[in-house]
């Protein structure tokens, strides 16, 4: 709501011209520092970074003193005069302070909540309070790390008189997450550039976007025979009711008339009960390796084991929800996250939220510690006794491995889905890889189901995999 | 020390001043030849070591970055492979990085043949050893303790100027692959079944 007012307001001013603004301005902030104006809406926060001489005219002195010396020697006019402009620069070089950036900035989006990959308009407006002219203003946008601007620089060079304004526009294509951005960073010299500030400004309203992917269904998903007693897809090792033949046994009083065994009754003349394999739903965890290894790509560019592995978390969710599971997210990683197994629309509606913008599994490294005894303790801790683990991992180091290993030590059954992020080009690259698949082996012998996705989509590699595995 | 020459120097550009005014003041002075040069030597002087000391100064300026780029993902290896460069460079700490790649490349090796060979580990261990669990000499003389590189590749160093040591890894990593059969782990390999 309040986003949906400040934007409009901005839109008001941005439409004046820069002339009118001047008295807008004026008006406005009075005070001239602009240092938090008691009651508007824009409380633009400025901290100097820092103050630098940047030795732009270093050594005019030395030289301007040179010449007049080589002029006095050689007897030339010419050349003294030739000095004098020397000191002429020194003396302008040495003239006048950085500008404090004492501007308003103010910055919006055009579209909060976008789907995957559309393009989003960010225009920043950024306006001199203060009452002394800024000559050489550079402004930098702090764009998300994780977005990637399509059209345009997110800067701007220019020069502001007291109350004019600047603005500029760029695109960026929206990936998956909650994305805020960071300050603006403002860098003010003096006319002649020999001292420079750089000032952050934090602008009144942080724009924030956030990009919830749909989540789609991924086919049908191999779990393993440890189920709940609830009623669902899984077939087990238990006669009751259900469709497929499991045993027969003796006709006990109570047993429903049509389960009775008729064809042995004829044949025999004993009374007998079929009893059919008695199909469970399961608890499944979704656990996501979102430790900074796993930020890993082929390439520089390319996407992240985190974001496959949440693309296919997200489809597996899809998929074990439809068939009647209760499923669960958690992330293995420094940022805590845990959706407790849980089943319903609205518990997909989490999931879906917590998959896209959870801070455990946003699209760059938090950079904090990860203590994995403490994360497993925890772990345990809530995985609830009779639940199963998918565990998305690129596997791109050993502790991966053995994690995996320690909760299926613990009872429950894992099942590893490893996107594959290795590249093949230099010895080292090459050397991962093969550690890698030998990591895939290990677990396969130590009985954890293995799967592999490079390039594929994550449903084929799952059925080509499952025609393997006997049910 | 600096404090004189200072007082000097302030008290010169006052005379100056003074004699740009004041045509007594000028005619008490000797502009004679030398006097002149003479002064203007110390300036030529003066200039030189001023400029001089400036130009070892670092000019500053600050560097907002390249917040238009996404934040660059890492390349699995990438380390590995700044290890390698280390090894293979005249960089001090050369031989320790050697040490470890060599060592992280032997285990891999030895289970690389355990498997394929469905031998034991230490079975495994010895073949690596003595060279015999490939047909690449260079491959077998990397990890090998006894046998050394071929002629052929001493002498491609020789010529190429890089060291053997290069020429060995790549050799090995080949010959790992060529050990696996080039068959992905996700391909044909039995599944143990192991539901519980």
């Amino acid at each position: 709501m309040s986003r949906g007012r400040r934007s409009s307001a901005v839109d008001a001013g941005g439409a004046a011209d820069s002339e009118e603004s001047d008295d807008e301005g004026s008006d406005d902030e009075g005070g001239g520092d602009g240092e938090g104006s008691d009651d508007g809406p824009a409380t633009t926060e400025r901290v100097t970074r820092r103050g630098v001489e940047t030795g732009r005219w270093d050594g005019i002195r030395g030289a301007a003193l040179a010449l007049v010396g080589v002029g006095v020697i050689a007897r030339r006019p010419g050349l003294v005069l030739l000095g004098a402009v020397g000191v002429g620069y020194a003396l302008y070089a040495s003239v006048g302070e950085a500008p404090a950036a004492t501007l308003d900035v103010t910055r919006t989006v055009s579209d909060a909540t976008p789907e995957p990959g559309d393009e989003v308009t960010v225009a920043v407006r950024a306006r001199n309070a203060g009452d002394a002219p800024v000559a050489d203003l550079r402004l930098v946008d702090g764009v998300p790390p994780a977005l990637e601007v399509v059209d345009g620089p997110a800067r701007i060079a220019t020069a502001l008189r007291p109350g004019s304004a600047a603005a500029f526009e760029y695109a960026v294509r929206a990936t998956r997450g909650e994305h805020e951005w960071e300050a603006v960073t403002a860098i003010t010299r003096n006319p002649s550039g020999s001292r420079e500030r750089t000032t952050a400004i934090e602008p009144a309203d942080p724009a924030r976007v956030v990009c919830t992917p749909e989540l789609a269904a991924g086919g049908d998903l191999p779990l393993r025979g440890l189920t709940t007693r609830y009623h669902g897809r899984m077939p087990t090792d238990v006669g009751g009711a259900g469709v497929e033949f499991h045993a027969t046994r003796e006709y006990r009083r109570g047993d429903p008339l049509k389960r009775v065994d008729w064809n042995r009754r004829a044949r025999t003349g004993e009374l007998a009960t079929v009893e059919l394999r008695e199909e469970r739903a399961a608890t499944v965890v979704l656990l996501i390796d979102a430790r900074e290894s796993a930020y890993a790509a082929p390439e520089p560019a390319a996407e992240t084991a985190v974001e496959a592995s949440v693309g296919a978390a997200g489809q597996a969710f899809r998929a074990l929800l439809d068939g009647g599971d209760r499923v669960g997210i958690a992330a293995l990683g420094p940022v805590d996250c845990w959706l407790a197994p849980g089943a319903g629309s609205a518990h997909a509606a989490r999931g879906r939220d917590t998959l896209a913008t959870d801070p455990a599994l946003a699209p760059t490294p938090s950079g904090d510690r990860f203590y994995r005894s403490l994360w497993l303790r925890r772990f345990r801790r809530r995985l609830p006794a009779d639940a199963q683990v998918l565990f998305f991992t690129p596997l791109v180091d050993d502790a991966a491995a053995s994690i995996a290993r320690r909760i299926d030590a613990h009872g429950h059954l894992v099942t590893a889905l490893s996107p594959d992020v290795t590249a093949g080009e230099t010895p080292g690259e090459r050397l991962v890889g093969f550690e890698r698949r030998e990591r895939l082996r290990e677990l396969r012998s130590a009985g954890i189901r293995a799967v592999e996705w490079d390039g594929e989509s994550f449903p084929v590699a799952v059925a080509r995999a499952t025609n393997r595995w006997s049910p | 020390m600096v404090r004189p020459l200072v007082a000097l120097g302030v008290a010169a550009v006052a005379v100056g001043f003074v004699a740009a005014v004041d045509r007594g003041v000028a005619s008490a002075l000797d502009p004679s030849e030398t006097v002149v040069t003479l002064i203007g030597a110390l300036g030529v002087v003066q200039g030189l070591r001023y400029a001089n000391a400036r130009r070892r100064r670092r000019r500053e300026a600050a560097a907002p970055g390249d917040p238009e780029r996404r934040a660059p993902a890492a390349v699995p290896g990438a380390d590995l492979d700044e290890r390698i460069e280390r090894a293979t460079g005249p960089a001090r700490g050369g031989h320790r990085a050697r040490r470890q790649v060599r060592e992280r490349v032997r285990e891999l090796a030895v289970a690389t043949v355990a498997r394929e060979r469905n031998v034991s580990v230490e079975a495994a261990e010895r073949l690596v050893e003595t060279g015999d669990w490939t047909g690449d000499a260079t491959a077998a003389a990397f990890l090998a303790r006894s046998s050394s590189y071929p002629v052929r590749v001493r002498l491609r160093a020789m010529v190429t100027g890089r060291s053997r040591y290069e020429f060995g890894l790549r050799a090995v990593v080949d010959a790992i692959r060529r050990a696996e059969g080039e068959r992905g782990a996700g391909g044909a390999e039995a599944t143990p079944e192991a539901d519980r």
